[in-house]
């Protein structure tokens, strides 16, 4: 960097040191980027980062990870993140839970040749041990939970929104190798999410449905509309409780993955339900703020417009992937008892389209404790996976393939049919498509 | 016709070329999903969300956008396609650049050694002006240059 007097934002000596080679040429480059990202970003100064990461880099298949020798060269340099982090979930690698396609398998192996030197080098990075892997690390069993303020350079757009918004850290939505860099360096500029005037909200969102709606819809209806902006969310305490148990967490988190999909929600807050709305409650609104109003036909709407990617849209379901993200303890026990119940109802004993319930490797191995439920699930033909399905996808060769998801995220980055989890039960184990399906194919 | 327009140059340099303009958030990790791979030639958008974009080759253009959206992998997607030869020649942001772009961008910029510029605070104007086709040229101090084709 030629003339650090042209930059706008305040660095301290230390900083110039490095900028200037007093750690290393590596630590240089490393400090060169975060700098001019905070540059970018209008941030006043940086700031020491608090606590854990969470990164998006899991996978290390080109375009979607740092590359190998960038990893080599800040090892070689002896760099690691100043606080240990967690990852995304690994790819679809675990085929004995899968039932893949011998092709999809061999492209699979091929995106992820790389995968176990990828991971020894993030693990001397700082990667804290070899299951902390899921998009789901703020569930107790994981245990990547940042305290209220804490100062953070998370991605994962569906983390980050999290971390902000249910449980009150601060982190903007930094994209993927940035995250590993600002931890490296163990700062990240004040700008944006971090400071409390970018945490007040421009849109009053008022949810006016009879009922509490499907996060998926509803996230994507708020994200769609807010983009960048922060929302104020009214009327979703009438469903959700103030003392954030598992079933509010799971629908916040839900609902979140959604905003940050369809939009570039970082933070929302949620009247009565999340820690900044209970403390300032509407004060958080900025003086001159927009109105959204959601009522039951805008989410009609939304589901309306999902396009039908199918090759065949009169195919049978082949496949039906539940975890994007990751479920938490309480929707696998939930998911376990509605599949059986189903079961029951129609007299059968094993679903008739393959299902994959997606978790973290340490919420799966306590749910495997169970043995009563998991005998239930495992003779009900239901499968249990630690994996990211959505990188089934990206293989290409499932494109068009009859797969059925309740996840609006991983239908948006697929061709997977979204349907909502009781019609996505039924359809799972009848094997055909609701009326309410076909209807909407007409 | 030409109009003028002065933003904040994110990554400064000078470009020209044609515009592919999307009217709203522009999603890199949905639009460059199926060009990262070794090999590929040409990145077209496979965004199905974004009907601006969707399907015309973004390789070699001058992308004008709001603002970016969705994934955080966007970060890595930009440094893979700036690698792979295949990057619009510039990116024109009407907003403020967001922290999805402005990381992966500087990233690809630094760590890639290839740059392409970035244009920011360009103005809801400049999103009203410039169309499909248009002819941009840009130069270092963040001056962009529309020859308008229409309207």
């Amino acid at each position: 960097m030629d003339n650090l007097d042209l930059l706008k934002i305040q660095l301290s000596q230390d900083e110039r040191d490095i900028l200037r080679g007093s750690r290393g040429s590596m630590m240089q480059k490393v400090m060169e980027t975060v700098v001019l990202y905070g540059e970018a970003l209008n941030a006043e100064k940086l700031i020491p980062i608090e606590g854990p990461g969470h990164f998006v880099i899991s996978f290390s298949s080109p375009g979607i990870a740092p590359s190998i020798k960038m990893l080599e060269e800040l090892v070689a340099a002896g760099l690691r993140t100043q606080y240990q982090f967690t990852l995304d979930p690994r790819g679809a690698l675990d085929f004995e839970n899968l039932n893949l396609k011998p092709e999809v398998e061999r492209a699979l192996l091929d995106m992820y040749e790389h995968q176990d030197y990828y991971e020894q080098l993030l693990t001397k990075l700082g990667l804290r041990d070899n299951q902390a892997f899921t998009c789901n690390p703020y569930q107790p069993e994981v245990g990547n939970i940042p305290d209220r303020g804490t100062i953070l350079a998370w991605s994962e757009s569906a983390c980050a929104i999290f971390a902000n918004s249910v449980l009150g850290a601060r982190t903007n939505r930094n994209g993927a190798i940035m995250d590993l860099l600002s931890n490296i360096i163990g700062k990240t500029p004040l700008a944006g999410l971090l400071t409390d005037e970018g945490r007040c909200a421009s849109w009053l969102v008022d949810i006016v449905t009879d009922d509490l709606p499907s996060p998926h819809l509803l996230g994507a209806a708020i994200g769609r509309k807010v983009m960048a902006d922060v929302p104020y969310i009214v009327g979703l305490d009438r469903f959700l409780s103030p003392d954030l148990d598992s079933f509010t967490v799971d629908y916040l988190q839900d609902m979140g993955a959604m905003c940050a999909t369809y939009g570039a929600v970082g933070l929302y807050h949620v009247e009565n339900i999340t820690p900044e709305a209970i403390d300032f409650g509407q004060d958080l609104l900025k003086s001159e703020y927009s109105t959204l109003r959601i009522d039951e036909p805008e989410l009609s709407n939304i589901l309306d417009s999902f396009p039908q990617l199918w090759e065949n849209e009169k195919d049978v379901p082949e496949k039906c992937f539940i975890g994007c993200p990751h479920i938490s303890l309480r929707q696998l026990y939930w998911w376990a008892e509605a599949i059986q119940q189903e079961l029951k109802l129609v007299g059968q004993e094993q679903v008739a389209v393959e299902t994959i319930l997606c978790s973290a490797p340490q919420i799966l191995e306590k749910f495997m404790k169970d043995k009563e439920v998991n005998l239930i699930l495992k003779s009900a033909g239901v499968k249990l996976s630690p994996c990211c399905c959505e990188t089934i996808f990206e293989t290409g060769l499932k494109a068009g393939h009859p797969v059925i998801t309740n996840s609006n995220k991983l239908r948006a980055y697929s061709s997977a049919r979204f349907l909502p989890d009781d019609e996505l039960v039924q359809v799972l184990v009848t094997g055909e498509l609701t009326e309410a399906a076909h209807e909407k194919d007409l | 016709m030409k109009k003028t327009f002065k933003g904040r140059p994110v990554i400064a340099g000078m470009a020209e070329g044609k515009a592919v303009v999307s009217r709203g958030g522009f999603n890199a990790y949905a639009s460059f999903y199926n060009s990262l791979a070794e090999g590929v030639q040409i990145a077209i958008c496979a965004d199905r969300g974004n009907q601006d974009t969707y399907g015309k080759s973004l390789s070699g253009k001058i992308l004008c956008i709001p603002s970016s959206t969705g994934s955080t992998s966007a970060g890595a997607v930009w440094q893979r396609i700036v690698g792979l030869g295949i990057a619009p020649k510039a990116v024109l942001f009407s907003h403020t650049i967001d922290s999805l772009a402005a990381g992966g961008l500087l990233v690809a910029d630094i760590w890639v050694s290839k740059t392409i510029c970035v244009i920011d605070q360009l103005g809801e104007e400049f999103l009203e002006t410039v169309q499909e086709g248009d002819w941009i040229e840009i130069q270092e101090n963040g001056t962009v240059i529309i020859t308008v084709s229409k309207g």
